[in-house]
Parts: structure tokens; sequence; C-alpha cells
């Protein structure tokens, strides 16, 4: 009992904040039990979620995703994306390549990735994953409907903005018909709609100007990491030791 | 014996990202099989060239930064320490004068050491100490500190304002362009022939992956030097 009670008190807590729009694709690992006591803040950047979930189960971590609306990051910090200036695109390309094979994430660049980020978007894909993370709490649907969602644009080239397409995703992680029905009522409520505002402004208020946003509290102050390229810093920063992009044998491919 | 890997080392002293990736592959350089080339250009050319903009006119950028650099520098040991005015540094004063003295050390001496040395003192001034690099004089106390006489300074502060160190420092920088340079630090490995380039201070894990290395952290070597 005093030790659970020591190991709570060690607990680190992890906020990652991302959206679907700019993310490598990294697939999660296959799962061992999930640690009840874990609770896991997350704000998504698929490889960086994927990272950290590999890591939920290796570090003292409790990992907590925090969907939210790069758009709304953009807009409130004064950011435009990194993607406009030419010789940054065509280097993210390469980059986001080089980075999907390293980590083990089917990433593949759409073929008109303007389209997808900038004339598409993704507010209604957050604010179904909002709806998703509102309904269920804590639970994994939210993990499998993100990395689904993510797939879809990042891998396979297929629309994120229509209910159908959100169908689509929610159905390969698992929801039944009834469900996606709900969430799909519940995407364009007010509740569910402040929620992905709260969330967003709260990345800003951490001082977000665009995603992944990890925030570790470290002895109760937030430590800011931005991207997906501070994991061995982070890791020196919270205590714990980087092991590469597959910290345990048992990583599920995908 | 296999022949060392070419890694080019783009870098301007006025970019604090580019002394922690100057360090790390100064420690690398006798630990992985490369050939370190340092290229010292001008990021103000870059930036130009690139249509890119200064990451710290963000404010949230800006202020992320700050930290983001202080972790980093404990991280590598490299005594990092923002100016009092950094916008007045990077870009009111900026540092045409302070990289053409370099390329200029480099021209003259080629291959050798002076170079890191002079690089590393004035990276010291403004990062470090919050001193000028914009003047003659501050030049030339930057190099005295690196071990050149005072007539090898006299003699490169002339040769920075020629018409030849100045197009070196032009063509280096275009050079930088066409790899797709839009910021610094920019390193391109030769792999097999072919340029792979990596930005930032961020990408030695990946990076060594890509030139069958190994990503052995900060301090590679029992016997890296500190600062």
């Amino acid at each position: 009992m005093l030790a659970a009670h020591r190991r709570r008190l060690r607990q680190r807590k992890m906020e990652i904040v991302t959206n679907l729009q700019d993310l490598c694709l990294l697939p999660l690992t296959v799962w061992g039990q999930l640690n009840s006591k874990i609770k896991q803040v997350l704000k998504r950047r698929y490889k960086s979620k994927n990272v950290m979930c590999r890591y939920r189960n290796v570090w003292n971590i409790d990992l907590k995703l925090r969907p939210a609306f790069l758009g709304g990051i953009m807009h409130g910090a004064g950011n435009k994306p990194p993607g406009l200036v030419p010789n940054k695109f065509a280097y993210m390309t390469k980059d986001l390549n080089r980075l999907a094979e390293y980590f083990s994430v089917p990433l593949q660049s759409p073929a008109d990735p303007f389209e997808v980020m900038f004339q598409k978007g993704s507010l209604a894909a957050m604010r179904f994953v909002a709806a998703v993370q509102e309904k269920e709490k804590d639970g994994e649907k939210v993990v499998n409907v993100s990395r689904e969602l993510w797939r879809r644009i990042w891998s396979e080239d297929k629309d994120i903005t229509e209910p159908a397409s959100l169908s689509e995703a929610a159905v390969k992680a698992g929801l039944s018909e009834s469900e996606i029905k709900e969430l799909l009522a519940m995407s364009t409520s007010t509740q569910v709609k402040e929620k992905l505002k709260s969330t967003t402004q709260a990345a800003l208020d951490y001082g977000a100007f665009g995603f992944p946003m990890i925030v570790c509290h470290v002895d109760g102050k937030p430590e800011m990491f931005f991207g997906s390229d501070r994991f061995e810093l982070m890791a020196h920063c919270i205590g714990e030791k980087w092991l590469g992009p597959q910290p345990s044998k048992s990583a599920a491919k995908l």
C-alpha cells in the first residue's frame, strides 16, 4: 500500500497536445494491461502519440490525451504553418519519410497535402475525436479512433471531413453503428464544441504555437516540449531513459 | 579501409542552435567515421533566399525557444545563456561582419583548427557573455582568445572586407540554399554519393541511423572537452 502511495506521489503526468493534420504516422504498440492507476494526457501528433503510447507502459507516467484544434493554435499564436515556406515544405516531406521509416510508422504524404491541411482542414474530425473522449472519458476508444483518422489522411490519402469518412474510421476502431451515430450527433453539440475550444485554449495557455505539444508535470511544474524530436531531452527532464523508437520487444507492428 | 563519410555543417554564429550542433559534431568527428567540413555561412542570406522569417518573431515561439535553449544547454553541456536583448543581437546588429571574419579565417587556413576555435569564441561572446560581435575590436578579442596572433588578426580583418572573402561567404550561403536550406544549423551527410539534409540540432539520432553510425548521446567519449 505504501509502495503504491509512493508511486502515485512520484507519478509524472504528461499531456501531449496534437492535431490530426500534421503528423507522422506511427504504429501504436500493442498494450499490455492498461494500468488503471495511470491516467494519460496526450495532445496528439501521430508520431508523438505513438511514441508516447509505446512509452506509457515503460515510463512511470500518467499519459493524458488532449485532442485539440491546430487551426485555433495557429490563429491564437499568430503563427503560420511551416509548409508555407517552399524549402520547409520540401524538407518536411523528406524528413517525414525518414522519420516514418525510423519510427516504424506507415506515413505517406497525400497527393495534395496543401488541400488536406489548409483547405479541407480538421475541425469536424477533431470535434468527433473530442466527442469520443467526452463520451468514454479515459478509455482506449479515443486512441483507436485517432489512429484510424491519422491512417486515413497520412497513410491512405482518404477524406476526414465528411460524416461518412469519420464513420468508416470509427468502424475500423471497433465502434458500433449506434455509438457512431450518437458521436456524430454529439460532435456538433455545444458541449463538444466548447470542449474542443477549451482544450485548444489550454494549449495556448501553456504557450503552444504548433503541435504536437507535450506537457510534463514535474514536481508540480509544467515543462513544455514542442515537436516529435525532444524525446531524449524529455526523458532526461522527467528522470526516465530514452530507449529509442521501440522501447519494448513486444511492440506491435502496424 | 572505409573512406570517411563527408558531413558538411552550415552555420552562423548568430544562431544558438547552431552552437549546439557545432559542439556535438565536433565531439563526434573522432567517434564517427566522418569527414566533418565546416561551412560558415550567413543566416540572413538564407532567410532572404528561402523567403523565411526567424522563429523568434512569433511570441510563443520566442518564449519557448528561451526555455528550450536553457534545457538543451544543460543537457549538452554548452554554456548557452541568452543575451539581455536577443532581438537586438539577432535582428538589429546581425552577424555579417562576424561571418565574413570566420570565412576569412577559413580561407587563409583551409582545413585547420583556427576556424573551429574562432567560431567557438564568437559564439561564446554573444551566446554566453552577451558581448558585441560586430566591431573589429570585438572580432579581435575573440580571435586572441582563439590563439591567433596580432599580425594574423590584422591580416584577417583586412581580408574580411575583400571581394574574395565576401564572394566566398556568398557562395557558401548559396550552396546551403541549393541544398534546400531555410535556417541553420544545416547538416548535409553524403551517403553513397547522395546528400541527406538534416535541419536543426535535434536530428542526431536519426542522422546516425541514416549514415550507419550510433548515437551515443551528448558526450560520446570520456575525453570530450568541457567548455
